[in-house]
């Protein structure tokens, strides 16, 4: 590190260009993953929150809730396992909403839980809901864009059914649709007037069970449950509809700017040792083992890049705050660590051609025919 | 025995085959403690292929090279490398020191790579610019100093880790005559007082006085030029 950071101190500009170019490029890598999580956080934002570890669908449901049932067997069969209080019961349902004083339709996600169940949120403004049939619900803050107030009333389009808005909610969105939560009282009552099926056998199913649980006990339900799927949270987050496909395109931008700027770092530092070989070759010459050369240019590789890394999470983390509403951005630590270390190794992938070409400097090149 | 360096028996050619090109010819050479050596002869006749076998920069197709007694013939990439680090200085044309580095640590950095004590470093940094007269430019980059200052501080350099043998490829041949005669009078007086011996390539003939013994190399061969034509 004695020569990197003699160099470094010598060639102050040059180096203060490149740690430049290098902080624009992780901070892009960084902010466009944060974008990209913030995108999926506003997706499946009421999934995420369900503090959950598995859900149980129909094995025939291709892990969508909407196309799954369970009844009420496998609902006692689930609690059996797990017990009651760790399996909930979630009806989800899509729907297109009024409300009134205005004519504009809204699309939402109906998502129906007992009022005492853990998968209920938590209300940021307004009260509760209780267990009975009060005509109340709660609704995700977002309404609010669209002119939804507490006490105002929401009118299902098919069914003609309206609630009152009895609360809000923040963060709770489904398929980037905001989320109504009802009791289920107000779920079976719903579902007896949109289902001919619910009418006839007089009980409205739910289309999901959330269940916390240990692996073993997940293994165990799979076994007894052969016509059931229990899937992971993440998973029943990516089978969440556009989901998959949303993320699928910015995770192959985020690949490729790890790719390019890996690439031009690479070429940065190829370049950057290129003009120094008749350096190594003198240091060489008069005894400098290739291991301390190489060892030099990969430190001052590192320097530069956790100096610049540092510097862009500083920027991001500013940035993040100046951002709209409307930008939905979200970088937790681990995901900061990872890009971090991502963007590291990429870096000392690129110096990898610098440091075999020290490695093969001629120590005969700082002799006679050399001077040029 | 007082030899520092003795070249026995080297041959060396580049190319191989038909393209084989015969640059040594079983050259012999003594050079002993306090002796400095020039080696003048016209381009191409493989001077700088001779100092960089007797360096250890190469090795030579036929022949060994001893440094103080020692045999290179079996020494590993690792051990030359040490060799040069602390039994031999270079002093090459130009392109010599290193951009970055300010005239005090182009010294520090060698006693550094020898792993010499850092307080002891210093002080013979100190003593070696200010024998060779730049010590008042101890504090500024290569690009700062003039021709002769540069070549001063490579000399510097040179005898920073207490080397048996120096080895000069044209040390003034970007300099003016008057700097040029500088330059090497110092380099006799270094070789002189820290007993040390040196072998300098030049196409510089009026520097040669100031040299012990003058050796010409033409066609492979090395041969001794007649004193008398020299001194005087
Ligand atoms: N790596 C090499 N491969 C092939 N031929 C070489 C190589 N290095 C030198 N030669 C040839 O060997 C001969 C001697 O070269 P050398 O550099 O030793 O000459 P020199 O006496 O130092 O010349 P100058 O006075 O011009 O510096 C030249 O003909 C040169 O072309
Ligand atoms: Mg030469």
């Amino acid at each position: 590190m004695y020569l990197a950071l003699r160099e470094m101190r010598f060639a102050k500009t040059r180096y203060a260009l490149i740690m430049t170019i290098m902080l624009l490029v992780s901070f892009l890598v960084m902010f466009v993953t944060g974008l990209a999580k913030g995108l999926a956080y506003a997706n499946a934002s009421s999934i995420e929150n369900i503090p959950a570890d598995y859900f149980v669908v129909q094995s025939d449901a291709s892990q969508r809730f909407s196309r799954s049932e369970v009844g009420t067997s496998v609902i006692d069969e689930v609690r059996n396992v797990v017990g009651n209080s760790h399996a909930a019961v979630l009806g989800v349902q899509m729907a297109t909403v009024t409300h009134d004083g205005a004519s504009q339709k809204i699309d939402v996600t109906f998502f129906a839980a007992e009022s005492d169940s853990w998968i209920m949120p938590d209300v940021v403004e307004g009260s509760g809901i209780s267990s009975y049939a009060s005509g109340e619900v709660l609704v995700d803050q977002k309404l609010k864009e669209s002119g939804v107030q507490l006490g105002s009333v929401i009118h299902d389009q098919t069914s003609g059914m309206a609630w009152t808005v009895a609360g809000f909610t923040r963060n709770e969105s489904y398929s980037h649709t905001p989320v109504i939560f009802m009791n289920e009282q107000e779920w079976q009552n719903w579902k007896q007037k949109i289902s001919k099926s619910v009418q006839a056998s007089g009980n409205a199913a739910y289309n999901t069970l959330a269940i916390k649980a240990s692996s073993s006990q997940a293994d165990q339900l799979k076994s007894k449950l052969p016509e059931m799927e229990i899937m992971s949270k993440s998973t029943a987050v990516s089978a969440i509809p556009g989901y998959k496909e949303e993320q699928g395109s910015l995770l192959m931008m985020i690949a490729f700017l790890y790719f390019i700027s890996g690439f031009v770092l690479a070429v940065f530092f190829y370049v950057i040792t290129i003009q120094k070989t008749s350096q190594f070759g003198i240091l060489k010459a008069m005894g400098t083992g290739s291991g301390y050369l190489a060892a030099s240019v990969l430190g001052q590789v590192m320097l530069l890049t956790v100096a610049s890394l540092f510097i862009s999470i500083l920027i991001i983390q500013v940035a993040s705050r100046l951002l709209p509403d409307s930008m939905p951005f979200q970088l937790s630590g681990s995901t900061i660590g990872l890009t971090g270390c991502l963007f590291v190794i990429m870096a000392m992938a690129g110096s990898v051609i610098s440091i075999m070409k020290v490695n093969r400097v001629d120590a005969l090149e700082a002799i006679g025919r050399v001077s040029a | 025995m007082t030899d520092k360096l003795v070249l026995d028996r080297i041959s060396h050619s580049y190319g191989d085959g038909d393209t084989q090109l015969k640059v040594l010819n079983q050259v012999n050479l003594q050079v002993q403690k306090g002796e400095l050596v020039a080696v003048i002869g016209p381009s191409g006749s493989g001077k700088s292929t001779f100092l960089s076998i007797a360096g250890a920069l190469l090795t030579p197709k036929e022949g060994q090279v001893i440094i103080e007694g020692e045999s290179l013939s079996d020494y590993t990439a690792h051990q030359l490398e040490q060799l040069r680090l602390n039994q031999i200085g270079f002093i090459f044309q130009s392109a010599n020191l290193i951009p970055y580095l300010k005239v005090e640590e182009q010294l520090l950095i060698m006693a550094r790579l020898a792993g010499m004590d850092k307080r002891k470093a210093m002080g013979r940094a100190k003593d070696l610019l200010t024998r060779l007269g730049v010590e008042h430019r101890r504090k500024s980059y290569p690009h700062q100093l003039s021709g002769g200052e540069r070549q001063r501080v490579a000399i510097a350099r040179a005898l920073m880790n207490d080397p048996a043998i120096i080895f000069a490829d044209e040390p003034t041949a970007s300099l003016d005559a008057a700097r040029g005669h500088d330059v090497v009078s110092m380099l006799a007086h270094e070789v002189k007082s820290e007993g040390k011996a040196a072998v300098m390539v030049t196409h510089d003939e009026r520097v040669l006085s100031l040299c012990d013994r003058v050796l010409r190399l033409e066609s492979g061969i090395l041969t001794e030029e007649a004193s008398s034509t020299l001194h005087g």
